[in-house]
């Protein structure tokens, strides 16, 4: 047919009423009983024409026949109505008087109850058959279905995992589209369909709430709350409803409705009884994880706290001894009871700041600022604070001197590297130098603190960052954050930091910074500046 | 015996200033201290001291708006004191008219350091011979607009020659990122930071022995530059 452009637009609308019209229940009937009454019309036609009004035997043998094969065909009721057609053709054409209704004889009657009766007879019985078979049909889906399940829950490696199986399988049963919500309280933890976790908001909570309080199927198609957009069934397990299983046609128009069918129910109490037990190991699962990382976190926090409390139990005794003796004691005993006090505070002060710092860095209140600085002027000032500190150490730098300008946040790359230093000199022996270098590499810049000290184990290489890590002999008494602190900074301007074996022995720590497009020259001003002359 | 400098403390710890006061006095200043900015401005007015220490943690008053207002009544260098937290306050106060920076804690002997530098530099001001500053083997004579090394005369950019001016001005102390761009390029470059970094690079190079290990031009990461005529050692 040729369409033109806005005709062929219609085209699926009117594919869509006729696909309606279809599957409508009333006009199939129609089409049967039409077809029934068919067959008997032509039954007819034949015994009047071929067989006569004399072969009254073989007229009902054939009368018989047709009703048998409607009732094959097309079902109970049309093998009825086709009886009682055959029945009226045969007392109108075939029984004395013709052309009438009337019965003449007792063996007319006879002949006409016994045509209809064997009739009926045999329409029941072929409906009994097909009851059988769609039975036993049913039956057989069923328990392939429940099997299907049972086969894909057994190994499922988590709660979802497990939702995802379950749902695909459900899904299998009809054109559905499946959900299992994971009860938590009075609500709902998890949604999950077959590609994964959604939000909970895409169901209709307030239905599957009701499913759930009341252990009884909601939503669409049911009495409870039908204008859902969804049907829900709860899944009952052992502790009662752990959650509740939606459903909803695959399609809007046409698809078959969802509903609670006895397979669908059975199929979520599995799904309850595999589903319990995966929360259950779960949530096992999950408060061991929790113990281990109390335990981590106390063990955490007594080192901190007794490594917070040296330096100060050390400031209150020398501090006392000079309230209490001060007269008493010689001048050098004078002097150097002063002379711990001022370490000790300073080394609390260095604790401090590290924790300090880390909490900054961990509740995001680090402000990275980025401003065009020059690496060298960052090293430099890492060197001489270093050299301020420990004059008896020996910090080497090397620097190319044509550096491209870095946005960076002078004030916490600085720190990055003066925690790497002292991270450094704590693992290196005095006489033993530590340097820094920087170089230009695939588009950033890249600086490396090197020792020449112990190194670490291979396996501390990567866990060295980690929060509070201290290496077993680590000397110096730091909280295990300096390298903490140091990624965090790194991390924030984009750049990444890891240290490796310095060949020879000892641990170098290398970071990145990205290089950023156009910075600033010296050759472009002198230029202008030469101009402007 | 002259009585020496005197000094106002402005801090609202008790126990810090009886600190402070203790060393100074015994160093052999003079001194005052005020717990409000009022009593503060209204010391500044009386007293007139010859250095000002400001802690900007005041819990009740916002230390950085103080600063122009004790420049109101006194040309007298400040030195403010700061906890590590605030950096961006410290180039705030810094570019409002204090002199120098403390951080806390800080030790007695880096207080007295820059307390001297202050006093030092403040003397400097007004003072004809003060065109001349001189650093290491180096020379810089603002009048005649030359920096010698010995006695050769080093080649210095009018962009270079104006940073170093300025750092020169204000020897010892620390000047601003912000400042220095004020006074080499204009106020419409306030923002462009790298041309200061750009110049201090090329500047370090015709003046450091070492330029990533500078003896003379200091960095002081985040706030700006110090140029170092002493070998007075001071910590941050």
């Amino acid at each position: 047919m040729p369409f033109t452009e806005s005709q062929g637009s219609d085209a699926p609308v009117i594919k869509k009423v006729s696909k309606a019209i279809l599957n409508n229940e009333l006009v199939r009937g129609a089409g049967r009983a039409l077809g029934a009454l068919g067959l008997a019309a032509a039954a007819t036609v034949f015994s009047f024409g071929v067989l006569g009004r004399g072969d009254i035997t073989n007229v009902t043998l054939l009368y018989l026949f047709e009703i048998a094969a409607v009732s094959v065909w097309m079902g109970y009721r049309p093998s009825l109505l086709a009886a009682v057609g055959s029945a009226l053709a045969l007392d109108y054409l075939f029984l004395p008087p013709y052309g009438t209704l009337i019965i003449g004889s007792g063996r007319e009657i006879l002949t006409f109850g016994g045509m209809f009766a064997t009739a009926v007879f045999i329409s029941s019985l072929n409906e009994r058959l097909r009851k059988q078979a769609r039975a036993a049909r049913q039956s057989e889906r069923r328990m392939e279905a429940l099997y299907g399940l049972a086969r894909e829950l057994v190994d499922a490696a988590s709660a979802d995992e497990l939702c995802r199986r379950s749902v695909s399988q459900v899904e299998l049963v009809g054109s559905l589209t499946a959900c299992i919500l994971i009860r938590r309280g009075d609500g709902f933890a998890r949604a999950i369909r077959s590609g994964g976790q959604v939000a909970v908001e895409t169901e209709d909570v307030g239905a599957a709430n009701w499913a759930a309080a009341h252990l009884e199927a909601a939503g669409l198609g049911t009495r409870n709350c039908p204008s859902a957009m969804a049907c829900y069934i709860p899944l009952i397990a052992a502790r009662g409803c752990i959650g509740v299983l939606s459903l909803r046609a695959r399609d809007q128009a046409g698809g078959a409705q969802p509903r609670a069918s006895s397979l669908i129910v059975s199929m979520a109490r599995q799904i309850a009884m595999a589903l319990e037990r995966a929360l259950l190991s779960e949530e096992k699962q999950a408060a061991q994880i929790e113990a281990e990382t109390e335990r981590i976190r106390s063990a955490v926090l007594s080192s901190v706290s007794h490594d917070l409390r040296a330096p100060l139990a050390v400031i209150a005794s020398a501090s006392s001894t000079l309230v209490e003796h001060g007269d008493r004691l010689l001048e050098p005993a004078r002097t150097e009871m002063s002379r711990i006090i001022n370490d000790e505070a300073r080394r609390l002060n260095e604790l401090l700041k590290s924790l300090l710092d880390v909490t900054r860095l961990q509740s995001g209140g680090l402000k990275v600022t980025h401003e065009w600085e020059s690496l060298e002027e960052v090293v430099g000032s890492t060197l001489r604070r270093v050299d301020e500190r420990n004059n008896d150490r020996h910090l080497r730098a090397n620097v190319p001197s044509d550096l491209p300008l870095l946005r960076l946040d002078a004030i916490l790359i600085e720190q990055v590297l003066l925690n790497l230093v002292d991270n450094a000199f704590k693992h290196a022996l005095s006489e033993q130098a530590v340097e820094i270098e920087v170089a230009i590499r695939d588009g950033e810049a890249i600086v490396s603190v090197i020792d020449h000290g112990k190194g670490v184990a291979a396996d501390e290489v990567t866990k060295i960052f980690d929060k509070f890590y201290r290496s077993e002999d680590a000397a110096g008494g730091g909280l295990g954050l300096g390298l903490t602190i140091a990624r965090g900074i790194v991390e924030a301007h984009g750049g990444r930091i890891w240290a490796e074996h310095t060949s020879g022995g000892g641990l170098t720590v290398h970071f990145t910074l990205p290089l950023s497009p156009a910075p600033p020259r010296l050759a472009g001003f002198e230029a202008a500046e030469r101009a402007s002359l | 015996m002259t009585p020496g400098p005197s000094i106002l403390i402005i801090d609202d710890d008790k126990k810090m200033i009886r600190v402070f006061a203790t060393s100074l006095e015994t160093a052999g200043y003079r001194v005052f201290d005020a717990s409000s900015g009022q009593r503060a401005l209204e010391e500044v007015r009386t007293r007139n001291p010859d250095v000002v220490l400001l802690d900007l943690g005041l819990p009740d008053i916002d230390g950085l708006a103080l600063v122009p207002q004790l420049r109101v009544h006194t040309t007298s260098p400040i030195i403010v004191v700061s906890a590590r937290e605030q950096e961006t306050d410290k180039v705030k106060a810094l570019d409002a008219g204090a002199n120098d920076y403390l951080t806390k804690p800080f030790s007695v002997p880096e207080l007295l350091a820059r307390i001297r530098v202050a006093l030092r530099s403040h003397a400097r001001v007004g003072d004809t011979a003060s065109t001349v500053v001189t650093f290491g083997e180096y020379t810089f004579e603002l009048e005649m607009r030359r920096l010698l090394r010995g006695d050769r005369p080093v080649h210095l950019s009018p962009t270079e020659f104006k940073l170093l001016a300025t750092l020169a001005r204000h020897a010892d102390e620390v000047v601003t990122t912000n400042t220095l761009l004020k006074e080499a390029w204009g106020s419409a470059f306030r923002t462009r930071n790298g041309y200061v970094r750009v110049y201090m690079h090329s500047l370090r190079r015709k003046i450091e022995e070492d330029p990533t290990r500078p003896k003379y031009l200091v960095n002081e990461s985040g706030l700006g530059y110090r140029l170092r005529t002493s070998s007075e050692s001071i910590n941050r």
